[in-house]
């Protein structure tokens, strides 16, 4: 079985674009889990995200003649390439331009900002950092898996754009500090 | 630049997690490329994204993998019958929701080629029935001329016929003012048909026409007025109504429009 082989990424690179059985199995039993993942944090129902997914993987398929190894590497390829179709796939149901819309409007509401901390905490990174505040849970919540853009994350949060900034930073450093470990 | 400072103010993050504008994500890929340092902090931002999706990571229903295997399948198989020859075959159902670039851009130019194909043919037909329609009026206007060759023909036919008759008579009418010809009149005194021809004659007065008699017994009989379009169609001759079966003179007088019982200022006589 292909698990008990590792490939590099050139490797498994070439293996995907000569459309080998074998590439398949390896992209497969290595990256569908993470790539599920992220996409079952940005699409709740199922059956959707069991379409996205293969959608993805279609998607590495025929894009891997045109994936550009000096821009970045394959899994963060990948991962954004699950993290947007998921947005996208989120925004043509409408569901997360309903969410910036309403959180426009709730900006004039103080309360509101506290309700969608409160949401993104349950829904958000608690099973993977505990350690994590929610005012920094909360800004990659709205980034990474709703695609806010700061602007966006900066009206919705009540918070200067410079802030949102510097939050992101201390966020992603708990992460790799705790990873660290 | 101050590479410390720019690694502090989070810009980088705000990058790895996908929130700049497109003009902001441009100038920060450009500054990754340029400084080592950037890039190494962004590999690293990426690493500790790329753990908590591993470190969560959800295995999917293990039916997916033979289920994306065969939409890969199908995927490619799509690309190997897709011959050239079959475009048309593929282009009329959208199946799946992604088709290869190429693809669709065969299919695009199936569609333009018909278009364009459309276009030329419709563009020829009309172009046929223009010329159809310009052919349709030049046999119209052929037969309307033709139709005017026979009247004319038969006209001279039956002058031939007339010339031809031993039996005719030709009469010269005479100028009252200067004596010369200005007129003639064809007789055949046995049938009774009678023809005038007329020769530069001058168009009458405004409010007067011509008006033809025939003396007999030494009175005028009206043969009735003659048209002023016959005027000017010098040389064409003129069946005489009439049936005049005898007579001493022809003449043409000047009447008021629509003729008098008898005539007031004869133009032109000629003797029988």
């Amino acid at each position: 079985m292909a698990a008990s082989i590792t490939y590099t990424e050139q490797e498994l690179i070439s293996l995907l674009k000569q459309k080998s059985k074998q590439g398949f199995d390896y992209l497969y039993e290595n990256y569908s889990a993470a790539l599920f993942s992220i996409i079952s944090r940005i699409i709740s129902d199922e059956q959707t995200a069991q379409d996205v997914l293969q959608e993805v993987f279609v998607k590495v398929w025929k894009g891997i003649d045109k994936y550009d190894s000096a821009k970045g590497r394959l899994y963060t390829w990948m991962l954004n390439l699950a993290r947007n179709t998921s947005i996208d796939k989120l925004r043509s149901k409408g569901e997360i331009m309903k969410g910036k819309i309403q959180n426009d409007e709730a900006t004039v509401y103080d309360n509101s900002n506290l309700k969608t901390e409160q949401e993104i905490n349950t829904i958000g990174l608690r099973d993977t950092v505990a350690g994590l505040e929610p005012q920094y849970q909360v800004i990659v919540e709205l980034a990474y898996f709703k695609g806010f853009t700061l602007d966006e994350i900066s009206k919705t949060i009540d918070v200067p754009l410079g802030t949102v900034k510097t939050r992101m930073r201390k966020a992603i450093t708990m992460l790799r500090t705790h990873y660290k470990n | 630049m101050n590479v410390k400072e720019y690694i502090e103010s989070g810009i980088l993050e705000a990058y790895v997690l996908g929130t700049l504008s497109e003009n902001e994500c441009a100038e920060v890929a450009a500054n990754v490329a340029q400084y080592p340092e950037l890039a190494a902090e962004v590999i690293a931002i990426e690493d500790s994204l790329l753990h908590l999706a591993k470190e969560d990571a959800k295995a999917p229903p293990s039916f997916m993998k033979d289920k994306i295997w065969d939409a890969l399948s199908d995927e490619e198989e799509e690309v190997v019958v897709e011959q050239p020859v079959q475009a048309s075959k593929q282009v009329p159902l959208p199946q799946e929701p992604a088709k290869p670039s190429w693809q669709r851009a065969a299919i695009w130019a199936a569609v333009l080629v018909s278009v364009v194909t459309n276009f030329m043919l419709l563009s020829q037909r009309n172009e046929s029935r223009e010329q159809r329609d310009v052919l349709a009026a030049r046999v119209d206007s052929i037969a309307a001329q033709q139709q005017q060759l026979v009247a004319t023909l038969n006209t001279y036919k039956k002058e031939k016929d007339m010339l031809a008759d031993p039996g005719m008579q030709t009469i010269i009418m005479r100028n009252e003012a200067d004596a010369a010809p200005a007129g003639m009149v064809y007789w055949s005194k046995e049938k009774g048909d009678a023809y005038l021809a007329l020769h530069k004659l001058p168009m009458p007065p405004k409010g007067k026409q011509y008006q033809l008699w025939v003396i007999q017994d030494g009175n005028p009989v009206d043969m009735g007025v003659i048209d002023n379009d016959m005027v000017q169609k010098e040389g064409m001759m003129m069946k005489i109504a009439a049936n005049i079966k005898s007579g001493q003179a022809f003449a043409i007088s000047i009447e008021k429009e629509g003729g008098n019982p008898t005539p007031t200022q004869v133009y032109m006589v000629g003797a029988i």
